[in-house]
């Protein structure tokens, strides 16, 4: 199904199309989802569901991934995978190098069938040092950050309050939290939220 | 120039003796007693260098004191970069080119210290220090920031819009998110807008079978409560289930 018609297809069902399958698909409260126990996890190893790493090689739809304890991961992406790399985004957009955290399920061959990848993500404390046009300059703990503003896609929650793209409210030498997408072997960052006091 | 260099070592002396003792590249191998003893001789050099007469060993002294500061700054940039150079006390961060800089200024002028020089070149050379000293900007660089920024914002008069955010906090506090939240298997997978929603699917799992769910929340208003859902199969283009929200008894 093409993009488009595949979104209107998603818009029509969710404000007004006529439901066809309820009773073959089921209840969907809550009690029917605890109802099928998960696998059982051994506490003293490593989650089997999660990676992460850089990615040394990219084949097919497959992402060949260093971990930082140099585990090598093979990670499928498939259709159904949700891709974030600033902005929930395609399989193009991720390139060799980047780093990445991924969460699926282990199949029997040791690959990962990737339900969510998160790309270059980072979660930062830091304070504002400087500000210019479309830079924020971040003291991370001694280490200079510049966070750059991404127009429309940057956005700013004050006070826990719903997230809005108005960043004037930012000020020097305030403490901020930044997610962020990080550009690969640099000290930059691209802002995708930032939380802040106003 | 004797006048600078016994205030540059003054202040240090002071910092070091009086201050908290900092954690410096030099515990590795002296502990922090080493940091106070530093202090000692620093203020020690400075009297020595107030007190009149003025001899030639005073200026020696503390030239090959300022020339151990360079050593040790090397030092601690080879083995702890980012370690706090301790200095002057304070918070000055990793050491870098102004910390370097700073050290070879206080050389200088104690090679030069015998030199009689104007007031307002002395003057100059403690305004170039406290340009220098990281630990001192937080007095005047970063409220001549602030006032820029108060002048005119940098980041004023960005296009406006409801970021993609605000749409997955109303997502994530609606009913119909906790209606389906078990059965959710990704993150947001593609997000859109339409009119006065905004649409984002979701990859799910339930009884073995691969589905969409799909939320529209409103982009003109802050209202979880209305949020929708719809449980969708692509492959047969079929909906499986509906949240709509349904309004509160009164």
């Amino acid at each position: 199904m093409a993009s488009l018609g595949r979104r209107r297809f998603l818009s029509t069902a969710v404000l007004s199309g006529a439901v066809v399958g309820a009773t073959a698909f089921g209840s969907v409260a809550p009690e029917q989802a605890m109802a099928s126990p998960g696998p059982e996890l051994d506490p003293s190893l490593p989650d089997p569901n999660f990676a992460e790493g850089r990615i040394s090689a990219i084949t097919g739809s497959m992402l060949v991934v260093t971990g930082s304890d140099r585990t090598l991961h093979r990670i499928h992406v498939t259709d159904g995978t949700s891709l974030w790399k600033l902005r929930p985004t395609t399989f193009d957009a991720i390139k060799v190098g980047d780093g990445l955290y991924a969460r699926g399920l282990k199949l029997e061959d040791g690959t990962l069938a990737a339900d969510s990848v998160w790309v270059n993500i980072v979660n930062l404390t830091a304070h504002i040092a400087a500000m210019e046009k479309d830079v924020l300059h971040l003291d991370h703990h001694g280490d200079r950050v510049v966070g750059h503003v991404v127009a429309g896609t940057t956005a700013a929650v004050y006070n826990d309050t719903p997230a809005v793209s108005d960043l004037s409210l930012l000020q020097v030498g305030k403490h901020v939290q930044v997610i962020g997408a990080w550009r690969p072997d640099t000290n930059e960052v691209d802002i995708a939220t930032v939380f802040a006091a106003a | 120039m004797v006048v600078v260099v016994v205030i540059v070592l003054a202040w240090a002396g002071c910092v070091k003796l009086f201050g908290p003792a900092r954690r410096t590249a030099l515990d590795r191998f002296v502990g922090r007693f080493a940091y106070r003893l530093v202090g000692v001789v620093e203020l020690v050099i400075a009297l020595a260098l107030v007190v009149p007469p003025f001899f030639v060993a005073e200026g020696v002294a503390a030239t090959v004191l300022s020339l151990g500061f360079v050593a040790y700054l090397a030092y601690a940039r080879r083995v702890r970069p980012e370690s706090d150079c301790g200095c002057m006390g304070g918070k000055g961060g990793p050491i870098g080119w102004r910390s370097f800089a700073r050290a070879w200024l206080l050389v200088l002028s104690s090679a030069l210290a015998a030199l009689p020089a104007s007031p307002l070149a002395m003057l100059g050379v403690l305004l170039v220090f406290v340009a220098l000293s990281a630990e001192l900007d937080r007095y005047w660089l970063l409220p001549l920031r602030r006032l820029r920024v108060r002048l005119s914002h940098p980041l004023a008069g960005l296009p406006s819009g409801v970021p993609l955010a605000a749409g997955v906090e109303q997502v994530e506090r609606s009913g119909a998110y906790r209606a389906v939240a078990a059965f959710l298997r990704s993150d947001v997978r593609e997000t859109w807008t339409e009119g006065d929603w905004r649409f984002l699917s979701y990859s799910a799992r339930f009884q073995d079978r691969s589905a969409t769910v799909v939320f529209a929340a409103p982009t003109d208003r802050f209202a979880p409560e209305d949020v929708q859902a719809a449980l969708v199969d692509e492959a047969t283009e079929e909906t499986l289930w509906r949240f709509t929200p349904v309004p509160l008894a009164a």
